[in-house]
């Protein structure tokens, strides 16, 4: 699959917030067909305190969430980059999507952390087959905040580009992914599903 | 209808669109198009463009290729009755080059196999071309299940997952089964059904089932592909559930040992993945009796307890002791499907009588037992325990285990204990658990039918086993023995109609294999590393090239590690083996390896002084080189078989030739290797040109010859050419082999003398052969001439050989008749040793004297004077040159060697002829007939010194001039040891007695008073008795006589006195001067004295009377002697050729 284009991406995280947003905006704008989701029960984004989170229902567009904590304390949320950040998300689409809600294809799924790695791929395995197609699902362990989740889509985008360039990604993934994990010096999950 | 026109355009519009684009994304956009409209919007229309879609089947483009196959699939997921339509196509396109495409279709396989199947079941009856299209259907099938060997990861995954519809499709489901929506198996097949039989697909499905055993198995399996076949597996565990052991044992062996070839983080991901499986299956309900095995393999894979709690269906105690075989279920399916088919399907044990008591067993809830276990986990009984399982513990540890270990945080808290006791309860319970189905079968029953009606949750698998008391696995465990099979039978009997065998036959079977699994499965957390089965490997799938430059290094540091191991080796007492590997590598490996073992064996040379290592390897180089032994492919070594025979040998043997005390390895190394080549004879022959090594060279040649027979001829010939070598050393070393051989080898003679004559032969040649000169023969710069030393190299062997074979003297003379006078100077000079050494006796020598070829007399000559030089000439040879003296050669000088062998008379005869020749030449022959030269003892001459001296005087004047022979006489009187004073006076006396007088008398009368002035008296009475003779009658005679008396006075007045007076007259005057002494000689005479003078006499003294004696004188026939002759010595300058030592030859006199 030599085209960017033709290469269907997920990148997903666990609200569809931070991480697996930024590296939805830097892929588009590398061109890549990507789409991001989270796998979360619900859209969880930190509060004034440690135990008291915002929590949103899937579903809830990025401009309400936006407005609710401007509402909430804005000079807060300003300061910690939540508002910035929501600000990008709304721009690039309405609201957080569940992958388990998803019936969307893609080729490559990049999760950011082990949990949701999991919950992707129980979700795949567990859920009645359409057609078999096969999905490589690939985790990179990405901390929960700006800055990794920049350097984590730096590192996506990486890998993309890699996997764009082999003109036959089943047969060239495993050397892809580990030449790929020598050169990022952070540990790789993957593994095959199917649709 | 206005709209049906419209999409048709439209579609046309595409399609056409898409054919003449070149555009691939365009095109695949509008079959994609054409797709959504023809399938889902107007499939009526699909008929009618079909063709033209699968006509893009061919593109160029494999995107568009595979936009077909998605076409096709969506056709036939929408109506299955297009298959035989498109099979073709589909099988086509499963054959592309291009991968993707080929995984395309797998892909959509799966979807048509299953839609191709359910639309069989479901319609009758089966159209023909569909039954057609089946039978293609099939053989796809068979094609994609080669293709899980595929080399390409991704079309084996796809397989796998085709495999895993394939199996879930022709297995029938069970009570407990997952079931996912739209789920379509073997019992939706109707048994009418003729082309597709549902024992034959379950069996196939069965051996498609081992195939991704195997597969999961594999010890290369990549990592995508062990987690599809594990996905897979999984899956089909939980659908059907009468695979669920087997899986759990795949997954068992495969926690035990993943594929060494795996990544870290695959091995992570592997595990992971691992989990999750096992996570999936323990959820359901039908892996109930198989939940200690899942949990353990979860522990080892890093799992607390309370995850696994977590994960733990909550089943309750009573569903989960219940072992339920819902007998309703069964008989509704049952009554689906005929007798026969329950054989092939595992049936539950539905119906039993209640005789047996359940109450033999009491249920303990695992909390109790677990805390039982806690309880009892003190130091002692650990310890204990530890020690008695300690003996199954392996030697090793299991690769695996440092991956799978996870070390606790508090090891000995109480959750430690609590942990510890839970893995103890989960063994036994397990271990208990797998016992119970065999064995009380019967009692199960019995509870499952009292909890029939109120178990609402999935009942546990046929094989649920209700918890062993766990006191049990501390002590031994009482378990009611199981009712004999035969009772079983004859209490079921009254009841049972068709189920009993089945049934039996199933229990049985399962007890098989769970007693195979029970093998398999270790007691101890620590497991045993499994059997490993042989399995495919699949080298290139899982390795990369090395570069050429590491693979060089590797090896060649490989070679090193082996080449320096000796000492390990000898330790290990493996030597031999690591001299035939290494010898091995050497003669099959590239030149870099040739090299480093060679510079390995010369160095070890140098240490040891053993020789076994080279010699194997030239052995082994000569097999190969023989093609005893097959060249090996991968051999792309330089040159043949020949040169690297020959450089190993050769840079030996020069290693070897280097110093002098490897000597004895040289001559190993060449005795006892397979095959000499011409360069390793050049390297000896360079070594025997060495004058301080040449002994080594020429003695390792000689043994050559004789231990070489198929070359010996060249190794000879090497020899030969160094016994004609300029040095002496080297020369005389070649010559002491090649006689050795010559000796020795009667088959080599014939060789040996032929090779001399050659080399004799070339003396006839007008100028030396090139082959005498170079380094090598110890002559680097060629001569024109025939100077000495290459006259000498051509016959240094032919002399050393005559000795020993005398008939070769034939040979030389007949080269030595057409030689130049130089070449012939030096031949005779050379003679002289090997003639000695032939003896004058040889019949061989006899013949040449006796032939005497012409042009080599001087030759023959040459010889006779050396055999008789010391030695007495025998009769034979003085017979031979007296034949040859008087029948052919009538050269005088023939005869001088054997003087000493002819007779007196002879000797005479020839004096006058001898007497002739150069004077040394007579000087030599009168030391042959004095003895002069030889030992007084053997001396034998055939002439005394007087009878000699006699003869010359005795010589016919008309013979010999006077001359001469007064030269030969005044030699003899130079031998004052054979012509003492005796002698002279016995010659004298008998030369006075004869008569004539001899002219030479008073010659040697006055020679011989001159040397012994002794004789003097003796003279006097000569001279007298001459008187009485009339010495005046010979004139010659009588002048020496006056002479003598002159000298001899005033003796001789005596005996003047005594003759006539007119003799006396005559005297005086010649003498005038004599006159006065006599006359007062007579003077002082007594006058009784002076009485006896005559008076005739005293008148001529005192002058008185003067005779005249004219008449007298005329009378005297005066010998015919010449008129210069004086009689005293004269030195003449006769020796006008003493620059010459050689005799001429008898042609230039």
């Amino acid at each position: 699959m030599p085209d960017k284009e033709n290469l269907r991406l997920a990148v997903i995280c666990s609200s569809n917030m931070n991480r697996s947003m930024e590296a939805h905006a830097f892929l588009s704008k590398k061109g890549f067909q990507v789409t991001s989701f989270g796998t979360g029960d619900k859209v969880k984004l930190p509060g004034t305190a440690p135990d008291r989170p915002n929590c949103y229902e899937f579903g809830t567009t990025y401009e309400e969430i936006y407005q609710d904590l401007l509402g909430k304390d804005r000079s807060f949320y300003t300061q910690n980059g939540l508002l910035h950040m929501l600000d990008r998300n709304r721009r690039i689409k309405m609201w957080p999507e569940k992958f388990q809600l998803s019936t969307e294809q893609f080729d490559v799924i990049f999760t950011c952390e082990e949990r949701v790695y999991d919950q992707v791929v129980e979700w795949l395995s567990t859920r009645s087959p359409v057609d078999t197609a096969s999905v490589h699902v690939i985790n990179i362990d990405i901390q929960d905040n700006h800055e990794e989740a920049t350097i984590g889509a730096f590192l996506f985008c990486e890998l993309a580009a890699l996997l764009t360039s082999s003109e036959d990604l089943d047969n060239d993934i495993d050397e892809l992914l580990h030449d790929f994990e020598t050169k990022c010096q952070r540990p790789i999950l993957h593994c095959v599903l199917f649709y | 209808m206005g709209e049906h026109e419209k999409t048709f355009n439209k579609i046309v519009e595409w399609l056409n669109e898409a054919s003449t684009s070149t555009d691939q994304k365009l095109k695949v956009a509008n079959i994609s198009k054409v797709q959504e409209l023809l399938i889902h919007q107007n499939p009526q229309l699909l008929e009618s463009f079909l063709d033209d879609v699968l006509a893009f089947q061919s593109d160029r483009t494999m995107e568009v290729r595979r936009s077909v196959v998605g076409f096709i699939e969506e056709s036939c997921k929408k109506d299955p009755a297009i298959l035989p339509r498109v099979m073709d196509s589909l099988d086509l396109l499963l054959r592309d080059s291009v991968p993707q495409v080929q995984k395309r279709v797998v892909q959509a396989a799966s979807q048509i196999y299953r839609g191709t199947l359910m639309y069989i079941a479901r319609t009758q009856p089966v159209p023909a071309q569909m039954e057609k299209a089946w039978g293609a259907m099939c053989t796809m099938k068979s094609e994609i299940v080669k293709l899980i060997d595929s080399d390409n990861d991704g079309i084996r995954t796809q397989s796998v997952k085709f495999l895993e519809g394939v199996v879930l499709l022709q297995t029938y489901p069970e009570a407990e089964s997952m079931v996912r929506e739209n789920d379509f198996n073997l019992e939706d097949i109707p048994l009418t059904l003729k082309i597709v039989r549902r024992r034959r697909l379950e069996e196939e499905a069965s051996m498609i089932f081992q195939l991704l055993v195997k597969f999961h198995g594999e010890a290369h399996v990549s990592s995508v592909n062990l987690m599809t076949c594990m996905g897979s597996l999984t899956l089909i565990a939980r659908m059907r559930p009468q695979f669920m052991g087997k899986v759990i044992t795949c997954l068992e062996n495969l926690n035990k040992k993943l594929p060494p070839t795996l990544s870290k983080s695959q091995v992570n991901s592997v595990r992971k993945h691992l989990k999750l499986q096992l996570t999936n299956l323990l959820k359901q309900p039908s892996a109930v009796d198989y939940h200690p095995e899942i949990m353990k393999l979860l522990a080892d894979l890093g799992c607390t307890p309370q995850e696994i709690a977590k994960i733990m269906p909550k089943v309750d105690d009573k569903s989960r002791r219940n072992h339920k075989r819902p007998g309703t279920e069964s008989a509704s399916s049952l009554h689906k499907r005929p007798k026969l088919e329950a054989l092939y399907r595992p049936e539950p044990v539905t119906e039993q009588k209640k005789s047996h008591s359940s109450k033999a067993i009491p249920d303990v809830p695992p909390e109790l037992t677990e805390k039982f276990i806690a309880e009892r986990l003190a130091p002692e009984t650990v310890s204990e325990l530890v020690l008695a399982a300690l003996h199954q513990v392996p030697a090793s540890m299991p690769p695996h285990f440092p991956t799978s270990y996870t070390p606790f945080k508090e090891p000995g808290s109480q959750a430690h204990i609590q942990y510890l006791a839970k893995l103890l309860h989960s063994q036994m319970s397990g271990s208990a658990g797998r016992q119970v189905p065999r064995k009380s079968g019967r009692v199960l029953t019995e509870l499952e039918e009292d909890d029939l009606d109120e178990v609402a949750a999935p009942p546990p698998p046929k094989a649920a086993a209700p918890v062993a008391p766990v006191a049990a696995a501390l002590e031994p465990v009482l378990l009611p023995p199981p009712p004999p099979v035969e009772e079983l039978m004859d209490q079921d009997g009254d009841d049972l109609e068709g189920p009993l065998l089945p049934q039996r036959e199933s229990n049985e079977q399962l007890m098989s294999e769970r007693e195979k699994l029970k093998e398999l499965t270790p007691m101890t957390p620590m497991t045993r590393p499994l059997k490993q089965k042989a399995r495919a490997l699949k080298l290139a799938e899982i390795t990369r090239p090395l570069s050429q430059e590491m693979k060089t290094k590797m090896c060649l540091s490989a070679v090193k590690r082996i080449l320096n191991a000796e000492k390990t080796a000898q330790f290990g007492g493996v030597n031999a083996i690591r001299s035939k590997i290494i010898v091995t590598l050497a003669s099959t490996y590239n030149s870099d390896v040739r090299g480093d073992i060679l510079q390995f064996v010369v160095d070890d040379l140098q240490n040891k002084l053993d020789l076994d290592l080279a010699i194997s390897w030239l052995y082994e180089e000569y097999s190969l080189m023989q093609s005893f032994t097959r060249k090996p492919v991968f051999n792309e070594d330089d040159g043949s078989a020949v040169k690297r025979y020959v450089k190993l040998f050769c840079t030996l043997a020069v290693h070897l030739a280097e110093k002098p005390e490897r000597e004895p390895l040289l001559k190993r190394l060449y005795l006892e290797a397979p095959c000499i080549t011409e360069e390793a004879t050049d390297i000896l022959k360079s070594l025997s040109c060495d004058e301080t090594r040449c002994s080594v060279g020429l003695q390792l040649l000689q043994s050559l010859v004789i231990r070489r027979p198929p070359k010996q001829l060249t190794y000879l010939n090497a020899l030969l050419e160094h016994s004609a070598h300029d040095s002496t050393e080297v020369r005389s070393n070649g010559m002491k082999c090649v006689l050795a051989l010559y000796d020795d080898r009667s088959d080599l003679r014939s060789i040996i003398e032929e090779y001399a004559i050659m080399y004799l032969g070339f003396l006839q040649l007008p100028a030396p052969p090139d082959v005498l000169f170079g380094a090598e023969r110890g002559r680097p710069s060629k001569a024109d001439t025939w100077a000495e030393g290459p006259t000498k190299a051509c016959l240094y062997l032919y002399l050393e050989l005559l000795p020993h074979e005398h008939r070769l003297i034939h040979e030389l003379t007949r080269v030595y008749a057409q030689t130049v006078a130089d070449v012939k100077r030096i031949i005779l000079r050379l003679l002289d040793a090997p003639v000695r050494g032939m003896g004058m006796d040889s019949p061989e020598l006899l013949k040449l004297v006796e032939e005497c070829p012409k042009g080599a007399e001087t030759l023959v000559t040459r010889v006779i004077h050396i055999l008789t030089d010391k030695t007495p000439p025998s009769a034979e040879l003085v017979k031979r040159v007296r034949e040859l003296y008087q029948s052919r050669v009538s050269d005088v000088r023939f005869l001088i060697p054997v003087l000493n062998g002819l007779t007196k008379r002879e000797v005479i005869d020839s004096l006058p002829r001898l007497i002739k020749l150069n004077p040394i030449v007579v000087k030599e022959v009168f030391n042959r007939l004095l003895g002069n030269h030889s030992d007084s003892s053997s001396h034998n001459s055939p002439l005394t010194p007087v009878e000699l001296l006699v003869a010359l005087h005795v010589i016919d004047p008309k013979k010999c001039e006077l001359k001469t022979v007064i030269k030969a006489t005044t030699l003899c009187f130079s031998e004052k040891q054979a012509y003492t004073q005796e002698n002279l006076a016995i010659v004298m006396q008998q030369l006075m007695e004869m008569n004539p007088l001899p002219t030479l008398l008073m010659r040697t009368v006055i020679q011989s008073l001159a040397a012994y002035p002794n004789l003097s008296g003796f003279v006097m009475n000569i001279l007298q008795r001459l008187i009485l003779k009339q010495v005046w009658t010979q004139r010659k005679v009588w002048e020496g006589f006056i002479k003598c008396c002159q000298r001899t006075k005033p003796q001789s007045f005596q005996v003047l006195l005594q003759l006539p007076a007119p003799q006396l007259q005559e005297v005086l005057d010649s003498c005038p001067e004599m006159r006065q002494p006599l006359l007062q000689h007579v003077q002082s005479f007594t006058d009784t004295q002076r009485s006896h003078v005559p008076q005739s006499v005293m008148d001529v003294l005192t002058g008185t009377r003067h005779v005249v004696q004219e008449d007298y004188d005329a009378q005297i026939a005066e010998p015919m002697s010449p008129d210069g002759l004086t009689i005293d010595v004269r030195e003449d300058a006769f020796q006008e050729n003493s620059g010459t030592s050689e005799p001429l030859p008898p042609g230039m006199d």
